[in-house]
């Protein structure tokens, strides 16, 4: 049953690549959401009941239900609906998001090792370089905030995967999520907007040598 | 360690509330005397080197930088009274707190004996540095917070990714120092490689190293000069102390000259960088900042040649903790007198402030490393052990850098003292109290430079000892 859900997780990064749209951005962080719930939910029914209600409860308000509705709150507000100002290929990112895959895939069939889920630990690897291409490649902070989300879900997918010893581990990346991932989201991108004005990176420039 | 915990964050919220300048002085008194009945507790007491609750232990390296964060943050809290004089008296407590709470964040990284519990707190100074960051509430300094949030939070996840490779590759339950440290000879080794990788390329946006040094320039040049005093110094040995404990624990494996290799070429990657800016910048306070990158990397130089550059790479930490401190809480009255930090701007500081001035050129001799420094002494047992281990290649490349270092400092500096001044005087009276006052840390180095007292070799060498 898990192994759907990873692949279906591994579709939405890939079409992360390539859309455009911020609200696809924030759908397609909110379907991650609800897919890190199903999978913390199998993953760790062994768990203790409270831990694992906890998690899965956090998992689902958080990331499945307050994140993407922050996303959008973001989006009505900035009033900002593409990656670029002017529509242009998406290809680059298309082939560098597949040159990742192909490397999670790689590393994770050289390094073989009976300690780690391989599966994945290969997911979670591709979500923190999907993440860094989103953040180098796209230029408005947006994009940024959302390679940041992806980072952050790829790490609480490893985390599940080895949650089962260490569920501890678990609430310790869901408190990352929640006092990071809400600051920035909730505070700072509007106080950006109301000081800076700022839709995209080429603003924060004036902090240099 | 709870109590302690407890009682700071109680006082540090008190400061929120607090209506009267002379309350805010109050509760600062307060909570630097919980400070030093804590340091007291565990040096005399007979905390040190026990454990509490299971996730922290006062052992030798927490409690060296403890003492240490404990003199910085008071300089710099008490600095900061006269720094922020002007500020209304809502930005000021929601400073003063922000203060009370990184020192407390960056004490709680210190003692922690659990890989994930170094990990929350030094995410808990993200949250408090970027508060500092923002105190002055301009584009600028917002712009700085945003992207001191968004790296270090990045910086953060993978190190969080390393640390969960690292239990993962181990295999041992639990994340605790020693666990691990029992652990990981056992354990795969292309695991605890990248686990390292991950780990010390997260920590670097702490620890002011490359890859994510920059965050840490941004933070320094938008907060306040005393807070950058206790970033540049107390939470920069945060990020020292988290990478260093990793480190250690892999003290015992087949990676750990592969581990040695990553640090030297971050460490030699960090003095080229801070080298070359200090050229660059035209401003003071990033100019400071890029000397503690400098540094740094040399700390991890030493940490990567081994043997006796270990010592020495701690005591270049705890040394440099004193030397750049001063010069930050100097730059603050630098700024009383220029408003501004502008390098081809100001000058004549010796004739407007002749204390601050000799501060500055002091501290300039003792961080370019001439005798008495201590740090003359830290960067001779780096090459010596350089030198024995035969990097010739090395030795040269790091007394080319530290030679533009020298020029960088030296013209800088004597350029602030001594060119004529083209920006108007702030009309605020200079309070030499403060230089003097920052002058007597530099004292402290110096004193380090020509006599080490045997309690500080011997935890030193407790700390070296892999």
């Amino acid at each position: 049953m898990i192994l759907p859900l990873l692949l279906l997780y591994v579709v939405t990064l890939v079409y992360l690549s390539i859309t455009e749209r911020f609200r696809n951005f924030a759908s397609l962080i909110g379907l991650q959401g609800w897919l890190l719930f199903g999978i913390a939910l199998i993953r760790l029914h062994a768990a203790n009941p409270a831990e694992l209600l906890f998690v899965s409860l956090e998992t689902l308000l958080f990331k499945g239900i307050l994140v993407p509705w922050l996303l959008f709150a973001v989006i009505r507000r900035t009033r900002i609906n593409r990656v670029r100002r002017s529509g242009s290929s998406q290809a680059g990112s298309l082939v560098l998001s597949v040159v990742a895959l192909a490397v999670s895939a790689s590393l994770t069939y050289y390094i073989a090792d009976s300690t780690v889920d391989l599966v994945f630990f290969g997911v979670a690897l591709y979500s923190l370089l999907s993440g860094l291409i989103l953040i180098v490649l796209r230029q408005r902070i947006f994009s940024h905030m959302i390679g940041f989300l992806v980072i952050e879900n790829g790490v609480f997918l490893f985390s599940t995967a080895i949650g089962v010893e260490m569920p501890l581990l678990i609430n310790f990346a869901i408190l990352l999520d929640i006092l990071i991932s809400v600051l920035m989201l909730g505070i700072f991108f509007t106080k950006i907007d109301d000081k800076l004005h700022a839709d995209d990176a080429d603003s924060l420039t004036n902090v240099k040598d | 360690m709870i109590v302690y915990l407890t009682a700071s964050i109680l006082i540090a919220a008190a400061a929120f509330f607090v209506r009267r300048e002379r309350q805010l002085f109050l509760t600062g008194v307060l909570f630097y005397a919980v400070q030093a009945a804590f340091a007291c507790a565990i040096l005399f007491g007979g905390l040190y080197d026990t454990t509490s609750a299971a996730w922290f232990r006062f052992d030798a390296p927490g409690t060296l930088f403890y003492v240490l964060l404990c003199v910085v943050s008071a300089f710099a809290y008490f600095h900061s009274e006269a720094y922020l004089r002007d500020n209304d008296l809502i930005q000021t407590r929601a400073y003063s707190a922000l203060v009370m709470l990184l020192t407390t964040a960056i004490a709680g990284s210190y003692f922690a004996s659990n890989l994930a519990v170094t990990w929350i707190f030094l995410e808990a100074t993200t949250l408090c540095s970027a508060g500092i960051i923002y105190h002055r509430r301009t584009a600028q300094t917002l712009e700085a917070a945003w992207k001191y949030v968004f790296v270090c939070s990045t910086g953060i996840a993978m190190a969080y990714l390393g640390i969960l490779l690292l239990a993962a590759a181990t295999d041992c339950g639990s994340l605790d120092y020693a666990a691990v440290a029992a652990a990981a000879p056992h354990g795969n080794a292309l695991y605890l490689k990248i686990a390292f990788l991950l780990i010390v390329c997260g920590y670097s946006c702490k620890m002011e190293l490359f890859p994510l040094y920059t965050v840490g320039i941004d933070a320094n040049f938008a907060a306040p000069s005393p807070a950058s005093a206790l970033i540049s110094t107390g939470l920069v040995n945060a990020g020292f102390l988290a990478i260093f404990r990793v480190y250690r624990l892999l003290a015992e494996t087949e990676v750990f000259a592969w581990a040695r290799s990553v640090l030297l070429i971050v460490g030699v990657l960090s003095l080229m960088i801070g080298a070359l800016f200090l050229r660059r910048t035209n401003n003071y306070k990033r100019f400071l900042s890029y000397s503690t990158v400098e540094n740094m990397g040399i700390a991890a130089i030493g940490l990567g040649v081994g043997g006796a550059g270990v010592w020495a790479a701690v005591f270049h930490v705890v040394c440099h903790t004193l030397i750049k401190s001063s010069l930050f809480l100097q730059m603050a009255v630098v700024r009383q007198v220029y408003n501004g930090y502008r390098i081809n701007r100001i000058g004549d500081y010796i004739h407007i402030n002749r204390v601050g001035a000799v501060g500055l050129l002091t501290g300039m001799v003792i961080l370019v490393a001439f005798p008495p420094s201590p740090l003359f002494l830290s960067e001779l047992m780096i090459l010596r052990e350089t030198i024995v281990g035969g990097r010739w290649w090395l030795v040269a490349g790091l007394l080319l850098l530290l030679c533009i270092v020298i020029y960088s400092f030296c013209s800088r500096m004597i350029r602030l003292c001594y060119q004529p001044n083209q920006d108007e005087l702030h009309p605020s009276k200079v309070d030499r109290a403060l230089s003097w006052s920052a002058l007597s840390l530099l004292v402290a180095a110096m004193v380090l430079g020509l006599w080490q007292p045997d309690l500080l070799r011997e935890v030193i060498d407790q700390i070296a000892l892999l």
